[in-house]
C-alpha cells in the first residue's frame, strides 16, 4: 500500500493545493478528522477550521470554510468555498466580524443558528491566526 | 493644396486610431488568456462537484431538495443579465440584450412579473435608454469576477427561492463554447434542473467504490445542491468574462485591419491629389509661357 496521499484542495476559483502528503487533518462538520494513507473511501461534509498537512517539507496549515471532502483511494479532495493560508487571515477584519455577529439581534431559530455559525467561524479563524 | 492637406490630416487621424485599436487588441488578448486560465482552473471545482453528485446517486437516494422542486406557478421571475462594463466589443452586448428584449416581450404577454437584474454598465444604459425598469444593477464585475461577489447574489436567490418570493431565475449571458464560438443564451438556473455538468458523463472507472457518507447522503445532498448552483452561476460569470475579451479582441482586430485599408486608400488619394496639383501647376506655367509668345 502506498504510504502517501495526494491532497487536492479546490475552491470555485482555483486549485490551491495539489501535492503528496503523508498525513492530514481537516475539520469535519462535527470535529477534526485525521486521515492517514489507506483510509477507506469517504464523502463527508466539512466544517470550518484548520486544515493541517504533513508534507515532505514539514507541516503547513490552511483555514477552510465549509465544503466537502472526498477520499477515493490515495486521493483526498477537499472542495471548499474559501481556503486561506494563515497569512491571508485578516485578524482585525475577523474580530470586527465576530463583534458584528455577537451584537446582531436574533429573534428566531434560523437567525440564532446563523449567529452561532458566524461566531464559530470567526473564533476558529482567530484561534488559528494566533 | 487645400484638398491634399485635408487628406493628410485624415491620414494622421486614422493612423492614430490604428495605434489605439492595435493596443486594445493586444490588451484584450492578454486579458483573454488570463480569463481563460481562471475559467479552466474553476472547471475542476465543478467537475468534482458532479463527481460527488454521481457518487451520491449511486447511494440509492431520492433527490429531493427545495432548490430542485418546480414551483406550482411561475409568476415572479428574475432575469439576470450579464453585459460588459465597457464598449468596443462588437456584437457582444447587443446579442445578449436582443435575447433580453424578446424575453421581456414574452413576459409582458404572459403577464408574469419579471424582475431584471443587470450586471455591467452597457446593459444598464441600454435599459435606461429603452426606459425599462430594472430591480438591481451591478457594476463591480470586471474581467475577473470574484467568487465572494457572485456568492452574495447566489445566496439572495436561494433565500428568495426557498421563501417563495422568486419562482424562477434565468440568466442571459454569452456562453463560451470554444475560443472561436460564443453564443448569447438564456438559461434557467433555478429551479436546478440537473446537478453538475450536463456533459459530465461518468466514465464508469470508479464504479463500485463503496463510500462512507458523513454524516449521511441526505445531509450531503442538502449542502451540495446550493454549492452546485453557486458554482454554476460563477461559471456563467467566468464564461461571460472570457467571451467579452474574445469579442473585444475580434472587434479590435477588425478595426485595426480596417484602419490599415483606409490608410493605404487615403495615401493613394493623397498621392493622386498631389500629382494632379503638380500637373495643373505645370500646365498653368506652360499655358502662361505660350500666351507670352
Amino acid at each position: 500500500m502506498a504510504n502517501e496521499l495526494q491532497l487536492v484542495v479546490v475552491t470555485p476559483e482555483t486549485t490551491i493545493v495539489d501535492e503528496p502528503v503523508s498525513a492530514l487533518r481537516f475539520p469535519l462538520f462535527d470535529g477534526q478528522a485525521g486521515v492517514l494513507p489507506g483510509r477507506a473511501p469517504l464523502v463527508g461534509r466539512l466544517g470550518c477550521g484548520e486544515l493541517k498537512m504533513t508534507t515532505a517539507g514539514g507541516e503547513r496549515s490552511y483555514f477552510v470554510d465549509g465544503g466537502f471532502v472526498q477520499i477515493n483511494g490515495p486521493t483526498v479532495t477537499l472542495l471548499t468555498a474559501r481556503c486561506l493560508s494563515n497569512d491571508d487571515i485578516d485578524a482585525d477584519a475577523v474580530r470586527a466580524e465576530l463583534e458584528e455577529a455577537t451584537s446582531r439581534p436574533a429573534s428566531n431559530d434560523a437567525d440564532i443558528d446563523a449567529r452561532f455559525r458566524d461566531q464559530d467561524r470567526a473564533r476558529a479563524m482567530l484561534a488559528q491566526k494566533k | 493644396m487645400a484638398k491634399a492637406r485635408a487628406i493628410v490630416k485624415r491620414l494622421k487621424a486614422v493612423k492614430n486610431i490604428r495605434k489605439i485599436t492595435r493596443t486594445m487588441e493586444l490588451i484584450a488578448t492578454a486579458r483573454f488568456k488570463k480569463a481563460m486560465d481562471r475559467a479552466t482552473e474553476a472547471a475542476s471545482y465543478t467537475k468534482k462537484i458532479s463527481e460527488i453528485v454521481a457518487d451520491l446517486s449511486k447511494a440509492d437516494l431520492s433527490f429531493s431538495h427545495p432548490l430542485l422542486q418546480q414551483p406550482e406557478e411561475q409568476t415572479k421571475n428574475v432575469l439576470l443579465v450579464l453585459t460588459s462594463n465597457r464598449g468596443l466589443c462588437g456584437g457582444y452586448n447587443g446579442a445578449v440584450l436582443r435575447h433580453v428584449t424578446t424575453r421581456l416581450k414574452q413576459a409582458k404577454k404572459s403577464g408574469e412579473e419579471l424582475a431584471i437584474e443587470v450586471a455591467g454598465k452597457r446593459g444598464l444604459s441600454y435599459l435606461k435608454f429603452q426606459e425599462l425598469e430594472y430591480a438591481k444593477a451591478y457594476t463591480n464585475f470586471e474581467d475577473k469576477p470574484r467568487y465572494d461577489e457572485v456568492e452574495e447574489i447566489a445566496d439572495r436567490y436561494i433565500e428568495g427561492f426557498i421563501a417563495g418570493d422568486i419562482h424562477r431565475v434565468d440568466i442571459a449571458y454569452t456562453k463560451f463554447e470554444t475560443a472561436a464560438r460564443q453564443t448569447a443564451v438564456i438559461e434557467t438556473l433555478l429551479p436546478v434542473g440537473s446537478l453538475g455538468d450536463d456533459d459530465a458523463n461518468d466514465d464508469g472507472e470508479d464504479q463500485g467504490v463503496d463510500y462512507e457518507f458523513l454524516p449521511s447522503p441526505e445531509d450531503i445532498l442538502e449542502e451540495i445542491v446550493p454549492a452546485a448552483f453557486k458554482a454554476r452561476l460563477f461559471k456563467c460569470f467566468l464564461d461571460a468574462a472570457v467571451s467579452e475579451q474574445i469579442a473585444r479582441m475580434v472587434a479590435m482586430k477588425g478595426a485595426t485591419e480596417n484602419a490599415g485599408d483606409m490608410i493605404s486608400e487615403l495615401s493613394m488619394q493623397y498621392n493622386r491629389a498631389r500629382q494632379s496639383q503638380i500637373t495643373s501647376e505645370l500646365s498653368e506655367i506652360i499655358g502662361g509661357a505660350a500666351a507670352l509668345e
